[in-house]
């Protein structure tokens, strides 16, 4: 990640993203209705704007899971947190506030062992990952087994917590879930800095004063937080898909972490809301599987359109090298061909040039036709006047490369790293080059 | 699997009669812990190695995904081949399977793309497989057997009751027809409801319809009483078969290709210069965790069988360090679990401890009302047991367990006090400073200790018998010299200097 403050073309592709993101969200609710019909009753109004500021906080947060490699400590926190719902209902009864106070506990307490079991015994990290996540799972399971085998109790609507049930969001959990992810967000600005260095290296920061323990336990405290609150969305199976994919995403428009947390929380409320209103087209279709669903077609789109880094770019690219490369050598055999047979314009077999280059020299002849540089006669491959010029240029940048790599030593050469692509003037100073030609010259004499 | 099962039945009728097999059978606790015990078995084996090769939660992956390759295999059964939907069939154990497969493909493509990492993959794609899976419950399943209660807990308490019958003796299928003395006739409208007129208006027009028509296997004709003789019948719970397959082709898998999975597991590269395949071992791997996932799925339901996967391994983990014991270790551990955990389930802990008196326990001491009567989800319980098995361990372990390493720990930090007070000693003892080193009122203040610690020193080398006090100064025995000069012969060793004096 650089430092530069300066407003670069990148920063400005990012931004642009966030705002047609943020764009595309804000007019979801109009094409929505035009293009679907969908009528947005008070429930979806309430469900969208829950799912999406979820989905906001829950992106902002999950950039540090991902960052830090720690993306299934999700998987496993959402998990534990179950034991913790099932008990909080057995001492407070179905009082929203309780049960996300007695998730948190759980899920921080599973944090709390899998840190004991790593720091005391050689098992892995993945393993502890997983026999907390089942443990707690398992007392979760049964605690509600033992819920539901009490004959008088109100217990509808605990297992909403295991799928998610977005359907029964109402207007005072939005508020609520607001009011704490104002809370976290405003944790995570006022501890930025350090939260940032002991994400990126928390060797450096613990060496330069930093408590990196006290941080550790702040940002996974805020990922708790985060969690427990998307639980009553997602459910605590597929938690971990709202927590990680929007940073995910975001990872491949952005090296700055500032951005990407911007953005993953822009991708995250576009999922949440998105996938409310999909669902609500059809009763049959959960939102908290259709959110997940919609976070990973963001990554998919990210995956592969991300400017620089995404799949359908470098393939371009591949492509591009690969022809290049095959015209370059394609020119080459037909100039050596041309000038071992006479003159640089004489004409190359056709059997000649497809039986050294295969499909490679079919590849090159469509490239160097397309640039008039090689025509077809009746004799074979003919180049053309721009053709020998530039297959000079390129035998005699060779030479000169294999005389550097030959004599640099001895006429005192600067020295460069040798790259033959390159044209050698561009990489060496004038009279370097001189040197080199006098030496060119006096070889083909000799 | 029917062929199967009876060679089985026979098998065991040499051992028992039939009456009590059908008793053993009939009993829910029976059958639940055999089940639990043989998912346990194969999938500790399996899971010794996931863990071997840090791949643990690839398992948890798989059970996931393995949700939407029934759901996707039980949607193309009913509703493209029309075939009778049913969770044990071999088609759908074979498809989600290959579902199972194609998880491990699909992060590892998500993987080599080099833009994510691989634990960001894994948490991406089974997350999506999984909502998937449960879109397309929600939206095109409507049968029992794929509802959220079966993905979460599975059905291992009613295994008993969802048998395949097995006939011995009297073996007589029946097939009513028409004229056969049992059918019942009963006269039908035919004419009815396209007219909308009631049976007795004169323009209505019956046929007879035989109402019990159709082929009888022996249990079902003995129990429509259409046969004289009853049959010796044996009824043999469906899961117990594919559980049992399951374990036996894991077993079969680790003891036959046991040197290649060893090999391949801790020195993956010297494994392919020798000419083995990693890779096919590792997707064979992976194939039979997905097979245990879906015969699992029945019983225990997709997320809880992770337990048996990861915990049984990680007890045996810690309590031995070779592979060939670990293996034996971890099915002993998870059947351990699956046997106790039925009693928890019912209320009592080891059998012994019942659940009840610790519920009664807590509401006396917080001043709760809690129902004391505890029955609950049986895998959970089975999970839960496995978990205190592994608890067990972690505190007891003899070599990495908590009490035998602080023990090691406090040992060590002893020895430790000794050797530097015998040094001390050694070093001063004959010198002019030795009055003002040595003297046993302040010689705490020279190592920064409590007086409390040096007394306990002094006082347990006296008592080795390596130093004595004279004037108030202590000096080494001919025993602590000897031992002061072994000591700094082994940290000169240690520290590679030359022997100086």
């Amino acid at each position: 990640m650089r430092a530069s403050r300066s407003f670069s073309r990148e920063d400005r592709r990012v931004w642009l993203v966030i705002g047609g993101i943020a764009l595309i969200s804000l007019l979801l609710i109009p094409l929505s209705q035009a293009l679907f019909g969908l009528r947005f009753t008070y429930t979806v109004r309430v469900v969208a704007l829950g799912g999406a500021i979820l989905g906001f906080i829950s992106g902002a947060l999950g950039c540090f899971a991902v960052l830090r490699g720690e993306s299934l400590l999700g998987d496993a926190l959402s998990h534990a947190a179950l034991p913790g719902v099932a008990i909080a209902f057995l001492l407070a009864g179905r009082e929203l506030g309780a049960l996300l106070i007695g998730a948190g506990i759980a899920s921080w307490l599973s944090l709390r062992f899998v840190a004991a079991l790593l720091a005391t015994t050689r098992i892995k990290r993945d393993t502890a990952l997983g026999i907390a996540l089942a443990s707690f799972f398992a007392a979760g399971i049964a605690l509600l087994a033992y819920i539901q085998s009490i004959p008088d109790a109100s217990q509808a609507g605990l297992d909403h917590f295991i799928f998610g049930q977005a359907a029964a969001i109402v207007e005072s959990d939005v508020r609520l879930a607001s009011g704490a992810g104002l809370v976290v967000l405003c944790a995570l600005a006022l501890f930025w800095k350090e939260i940032k260095l002991v994400a990126f290296d928390a060797e450096f920061a613990g060496a330069n004063g930093f408590r990196t323990g006290m941080i550790n336990t702040l940002l996974s405290t805020l990922i708790v937080v985060t969690i427990v609150l998307g639980l009553q969305l997602a459910g605590v199976i597929l938690m971990v898909g709202m927590l990680i994919a929007p940073g995910i995403a975001a990872r491949q428009w952005t090296d700055k972490l500032e951005q990407m947390v911007i953005l993953a929380a822009v991708f995250g409320a576009f999922t949440g809301g998105a996938g409310a209103v999909i669902s609500a087209l059809d009763s049959d279709i959960p939102t908290g599987p259709m959110i997940i669903v919609v976070a990973f077609i963001l990554v998919l789109l990210s995956l592969a359109l991300a400017p620089g880094r995404g799949i359908l770019w470098r393939q371009l690219r591949m492509r591009a090298n690969r022809r290049a490369f095959a015209a370059l050598n394609t020119r080459r055999d037909l100039y050596r061909y041309a000038l071992a047979h006479g003159a640089a314009d004489s004409p190359v077999p056709d059997e000649f040039i497809r039986g050294v280059g295969d499909r490679s020299a079919e590849l090159g002849l469509r490239q160097l036709q397309g640039a008039s540089q090689v025509a077809l006669g009746d004799a074979g491959w003919q180049l053309s006047e721009s053709g020998i010029e530039l297959a000079r240029r390129d035998l005699h940048n060779q030479r000169l490369w294999a005389l550097y790599r030959r004599y640099a030593h001895e006429l005192d050469l600067p020295s460069v790293t040798e790259d033959r692509e390159a044209e050698i003037a561009s990489l060496l100073p004038a009279d370097a080059v001189a040197k080199l030609e006098a030496k060119l010259a006096e070889r083909a004499e000799a | 699997m029917m062929i199967l099962e009876r060679l089985l039945i026979e098998f065991l009728l040499n051992f028992a009669t039939r009456e009590e097999l059908n008793a053993f059978l009939r009993s829910p606790q029976n059958t639940a812990t055999l089940i639990g015990g043989l998912i346990a078995v194969s999938g500790a084996l399996l899971g010794t190695f996931l863990l071997l090769r840090g791949m643990s939660l690839t398992s948890d992956a798989i059970s996931h995904t393995v949700l939407l390759g029934i759901v996707v295999a039980f949607l193309l059964m009913t509703q493209v081949f029309g075939l009778e939907g049913d969770t044990s069939s071999p088609w759908l154990i074979a498809g989600a399977s290959l579902a199972g497969v194609g998880t491990v493909l699909l992060t590892e493509l998500l993987y080599r793309s080099g833009l994510v990492r691989q634990d960001a993959a894994l948490g991406l794609a089974f997350p999506l497989l999984f909502a998937i899976a449960v879109i397309l419950v929600s939206r095109f399943v409507d049968d029992v057997h794929l509802d959220e209660d079966a993905v979460l807990v599975g059905e291992i308490g009613l295994a008993w009751a969802n048998t395949n019958s097995h006939c011995f003796e009297n073996c007589e299928s029946v097939t009513v027809t028409e004229d056969h003395p049992a059918a019942r006739m009963t006269r039908q409208c035919v004419n009815c409801r396209d007219l909308g007129i009631s049976p007795r208006d004169e323009r209505a027009e019956f046929v007879e319809v035989c109402g019990n028509c159709g082929d009888y296997s022996p249990a079902r004709a003995w129990s429509a009483g259409l046969l004289e003789l009853e049959p010796a019948l044996v009824f043999f719970p469906k899961s117990i078969a594919v559980t049992l397959v399951m374990t036996l082709l894991t077993l079969a898998f680790v003891l036959l290709f046991y040197k290649e999975l060893k090999l391949t597991t801790f020195d993956g590269a010297l494994a392919q210069a020798l000419g083995f395949r990693p890779a096919v071992m590792n997707y064979s791997l992976m194939a039979l965790v997905s097979l245990v996932a879906v015969g699992a799925f029945d019983a225990v339901g997709s997320i809880l069988v992770i337990a048996f996967f990861i915990i049984p391994p990680a007890a045996a983990y810690l309590l031995t360090d070779r592979l060939a014991l670990m293996l034996l270790l971890s099915p002993m551990v998870g059947a351990a679990g699956a046997f106790f955990g039925y009693d928890l389930a019912r209320g009592q802990v080891f059998g012994i401890l019942p659940v009840a008196d610790g519920i009664g326990l807590i509401n006396r001491a917080f001043g709760l009302e809690l129902v004391e009567a505890w029955d609950s989800s049986i895998s959970a319980s089975m999970v839960l047991m496995i978990f205190m098995l592994f608890l067990l361990a972690w505190v007891f372990s003899p070599r990495y367990g908590l009490i035998s390493t602080a023990l090691r720990r406090a040992n060590s930090r002893r020895r430790f006090a000794d050797q530097v007070v015998l040094a001390h000693i050694h070093n001063h003892q004959g010198t002019p400073q030795a009055v003002s080193e040595l003297r046993i009122a302040t010689l705490h203040a020279h190592f920064r200790w409590t007086r409390r610690k040096m007394g306990r020193v002094l006082a347990r080398l006296r008592a080795l018998g390596l130093i004595r006090i004279v004037n108030g100064g202590a000096l080494l025995t001919e025993r602590g010299e000897a031992r002061a000069q072994a000591f700094r012969k082994t940290m000169l060793q240690a520290n590679n200097l030359p022997e100086d004096r």
